[in-house]
């Protein structure tokens, strides 16, 4: 049963991304389409190859702006977080304005940012950091509220104070959430920092992209949305594994059975 | 000196708990107080130190409400009349709730020492008594298992190891092998009973108050001195019997005919 859920999964997607390659193309050997248009998908890969040993300075770059990013991010949303939970009148001040903010999508600052932090690394972290903190902050405070009262009363209950319910309650709960908003602010990073390096910079992929179109190669262009997709999902997981890491009483129970044998309380 | 050590042998005797002319109203959804739910009316308790005291009655007569006002949880919204005697003991309480409330992300020997933290105890002092006891409650090697890798009865019994260890003066615990299946819980009675809670005559003054709500006579003659009999809603004590050595039987039928005072016929069973 688990092969074919494997199968299903993983072979089927595959299949059809396959399909979708080899009708590309046909469609544009067919259809006679200039490359400075759409080039096939084989020349996307000769591309590839070819330019692959430039682009290394490019994806170090914008790797570094997204991992910065992420982190400020996290921290700050974290830490708002922690204060929205442990004073009322922060909660009802400051966050329906930061919900009130998040109308206005981030990359539409990049240029106030770039005009206020100059064209090297901080605007491009900063925006990234804008990007992450909500989705973050939002789990955090999301799982604080939601707080077993069962957890609080117990701490009650043997003389603990709020302060001990926030250190030995509060704030441990809210782990998993932000680790679960961190997750998704993941996927956003390295969008977030290309989309930064349109605007201005020295290298990364964003410039790369912006250099490929002057030139009409979209294949190159290609290449580095491919990339993109690719970061972004190798990102994903690096998150997605800390995230486990750093929360290891919510193992699957798949796998809580292969990395405790023979475990079996009576 | 010597007189004033003599004024002071009477002071020993003072309870470790007591409550009198308790009432506990429940806010209901009427005005002006229609429809207000009097959970507890006019209890009156009193635990001696090294005294283990059951507190029994039917569902939802108050015996749990009872627990919370005595460890100084104020159930919310609740009018409470009849403060503890001595509030100062209010700290004094280490309150276990009917479910385990053992932290998720943290392994059994954190969890151990939560309460121990809360009191402030030194954390190497307080993780050695853990681990000695550890073996007493039947946890030994599982001292870095999970909460979700332990049975029902083991997490119960680590939530009474978290309980007991700040070394509270009283023992306050609310059903706490309610939600086992039968046989585990007979089993963790019959291993409660040994533990001796109470510390009964134990040399240096070591022993402490307990007070046990339960639903179950026979858990309640098995670990308790003396028996507390709470009435349907609103909860009144209705009886107080010490629970004697030998005569159980006699004593059963008592606390049974108390607790369903019209339906004596469903006490024979």
């Amino acid at each position: 049963m688990l092969v074919r859920h494997r199968w299903r999964r993983l072979v089927a997607p595959t299949v059809a991304g396959l399909v979708l390659l080899v009708g590309w193309e046909v469609g544009v050997r067919l259809s006679d389409l200039p490359a400075f248009v759409l080039p096939p998908p084989s020349q996307v890969a000769v591309t590839a190859v070819e330019v692959a040993p430039l682009l290394g300075t490019d994806v170090v770059t914008t790797l570094t702006e997204a991992a910065l990013g992420l982190l400020v991010g996290a921290l700050v949303g974290l830490l708002l977080a922690v204060l929205i939970a442990a004073f009322p009148w922060v909660s009802d001040t400051v966050y329906p304005l930061v919900t009130l903010t998040q109308t206005v999508p981030t990359v539409v600052l990049a240029p106030l940012l770039i005009l206020w932090a100059g064209f090297g690394l901080l605007p491009k972290v900063v925006l990234v950091a804008l990007t992450a903190f909500f989705p973050v902050l939002v789990a955090a405070v999301t799982a604080m509220a939601a707080v077993d009262a069962e957890h609080a009363e117990m701490v009650a209950g043997l003389g603990g104070t709020r302060r001990h319910q926030f250190w030995l309650v509060q704030l441990p709960a809210s782990v998993p959430g932000a680790l679960g908003g961190l997750r998704v602010a993941a996927t956003y990073a390295i969008g977030a920092a290309v989309v930064a390096e349109y605007l201005a910079g020295q290298s990364g992929l964003g410039v790369f992209v912006q250099r490929s179109r002057k030139g009409y190669e979209v294949d190159q262009i290609l290449v580095a949305v491919a990339l993109v997709a690719v970061l972004t999902g190798l990102l994903f997981l690096l998150v997605d594994g800390l995230a486990r890491l750093a929360t290891p009483w919510q193992r699957p129970s798949s796998l809580s059975l292969t990395s405790r044998p023979g475990r079996t309380p009576a | 000196m010597t007189t004033s050590l003599s004024t002071e042998a009477p002071t020993t005797s003072a309870p470790a708990l007591e409550v009198a002319g308790l009432t506990v109203t429940f806010p209901g959804a009427g005005p002006r107080g229609v429809g207000d739910v009097v959970a507890l009316h006019d209890v009156a308790l009193r635990v001696e130190v090294e005294e283990f005291v059951a507190v029994v009655g039917p569902s939802g007569c108050g015996k749990s409400t009872l627990l919370r006002v005595l460890a100084g949880l104020t159930p919310s919204g609740a009018t409470v009349t009849g403060r503890p005697v001595d509030p100062a003991r209010g700290r004094d309480t280490a309150w276990m709730p009917q479910r385990d409330g053992l932290l998720p992300w943290r392994r059994a020997l954190p969890n151990a020492l939560v309460g121990a933290r809360i009191a402030g105890q030194d954390r190497v002092v307080a993780e050695a008594r853990a681990r000695a006891l550890f073996d007493a409650f039947g946890l030994a090697g599982f001292e870095r298992a999970w909460p979700h890798e332990l049975s029902g009865g083991m997490r119960q019994r680590l939530a009474l190891l978290r309980t007991c260890l700040p070394g509270r003066p009283v023992l306050l615990l609310d059903e706490p092998f309610g939600a086992l299946d039968a046989i585990t819980r007979r089993r963790m009675n019959g291993w409660l009973a040994g533990l001796d809670l109470a510390g009964h005559g134990r040399q240096g003054g070591a022993g402490r108050a307990v007070v046990l709500v339960t639903h179950d006579v026979d858990e309640a003659l098995l670990l308790a001195d003396r028996v507390v009999v709470l009435s349907d809603r609103p909860g009144r004590v209705v009886l107080d019997l010490p629970v004697p050595r030998d005569g159980l039987d006699e004593a059963r039928r008592e606390l049974l005919g108390a607790l369903d005072p019209q339906g004596r016929s469903d006490g024979s069973t």
